[in-house]
Formats: C-alpha cells, sequence, structure tokens
C-alpha cells in the first residue's frame, strides 16, 4: 500500500477532481491519495467524486489559511 | 454514471468555458461526455484558440480540454462549420473529430443530462 501525494494548490475548481481522475489509473487496490487543495468547492467536490466513483474519503482537513488536505484509499 | 452531451454555439469564452468545466466535472467523475461544436462553436477549437483564451479566476481552459480527451471524451466539430467559417479539417487541434448532425444525434440518444452553451 503506497501513499501518493498530489499537490493542487492554486488550481481552480474542477482542476484538482481532473488531477485526480487522471491519477487513478496508476492507484492500485488500497492505495492512499493524498491531495492539497485550495480552491473553495474542493471539500465537497472530493466528497462528492469518491461517493461516485465508488472510493473512500478518509478525511479531508482544511487548516486555518483555508488549505484543504484530503486522503482518498482506492 | 450518466452520459452527457454538451452543445457549444459560440466561441467567446462564455460558451467556451462552461462546456470544458462541466464535461471535465463529468469525466472526472466517470460520465461519459460528449462536445458537439456546432458552427458558431467551432472557431474556439482551431489550433492556438483555447491557449490565449484567459479569464480570471478560471481554470486553464488548455488542462481541461486536454483532460476531457485524456479521460476519453469525445470532442466534435460539426461538418457544417467547414463551408459556414472557411474552416478546414486541418485547422483544428488533434483530438477533434468533424461529424454531421445525425451521427452525434444518434450518438446521445441515451444521454441523461445535457447542456447548450
Amino acid at each position: 500500500m503506497a501513499i501518493q501525494k498530489l499537490d493542487t494548490l492554486g488550481l481552480k475548481c474542477p482542476q484538482p477532481i481532473l488531477k485526480v481522475a487522471i491519477l487513478v489509473p496508476q492507484m492500485n487496490p488500497g492505495d492512499i491519495l493524498e491531495v492539497e487543495a485550495d480552491c473553495e468547492s474542493f471539500p465537497k467536490d472530493i466528497k462528492a467524486w469518491a461517493e461516485k466513483t465508488g472510493k473512500t474519503l478518509l478525511f479531508c482537513n482544511t487548516s486555518a489559511e483555508g488549505k484543504h488536505t484530503a486522503q482518498i484509499q482506492f | 454514471m450518466a452520459k452527457v452531451a454538451i452543445t457549444v454555439n459560440g466561441s467567446e469564452p462564455s460558451n467556451v468555458f462552461p462546456p470544458f468545466i462541466l464535461g471535465s466535472s463529468a469525466i472526472a467523475s466517470g460520465d461519459e461526455v460528449i462536445i458537439f461544436c456546432c458552427p458558431g462553436g467551432a472557431p474556439a477549437m482551431v489550433k492556438g484558440k483555447i491557449e490565449n483564451m484567459e479569464v480570471k479566476g478560471l481554470p486553464n481552459l488548455l488542462e481541461l480540454f486536454e483532460g476531457v480527451r485524456s479521460l476519453g471524451g469525445k470532442i466534435y466539430v460539426c461538418e457544417l462549420a467547414l463551408d459556414a467559417k472557411d474552416l478546414k479539417k486541418e485547422d483544428f487541434r488533434d483530438g477533434i473529430e468533424i461529424i454531421g448532425a445525425t451521427t452525434f444525434i444518434n450518438e446521445i440518444k441515451d444521454a441523461t443530462i445535457t447542456f447548450s452553451f
């Protein structure tokens, strides 16, 4: 099980989700993708994406500065 | 998963950004996406056009276009655009297919989500 990191800071919706989707073929079952994002809609968007694609959103936290960090398990 | 059909009939950023924002969101979530540019939207698909289409606060259009393509989305230009806009097949960017309206209509007959811009 590997943890891969994806930095999408500064990118606007829907680019962070698009970058996550493009990484999907590289992920194996059980792998974790950690995504950093600062676009406003990211927490709701990543939750919706995980629900729709059947992935597990382990968490999505937001720092005081507005940076979101999410982990998705494949 | 849904099948999303989007028509584009203008070449201004207000016509071109929404199809690729919504289309890339849909295809990233596993939906099938078909974007069809009517003659009014066709000039935006000419090589070099979207690279120069930047709008404050909006995402990078080229990345959205490439994202739709790389995830298997279909991007069509209506064949009527060739004569209507004095364009040739080779004027369009890679990944664009020229088709007729009948083919498009047949392909989207089971689309569950449609947009027009």
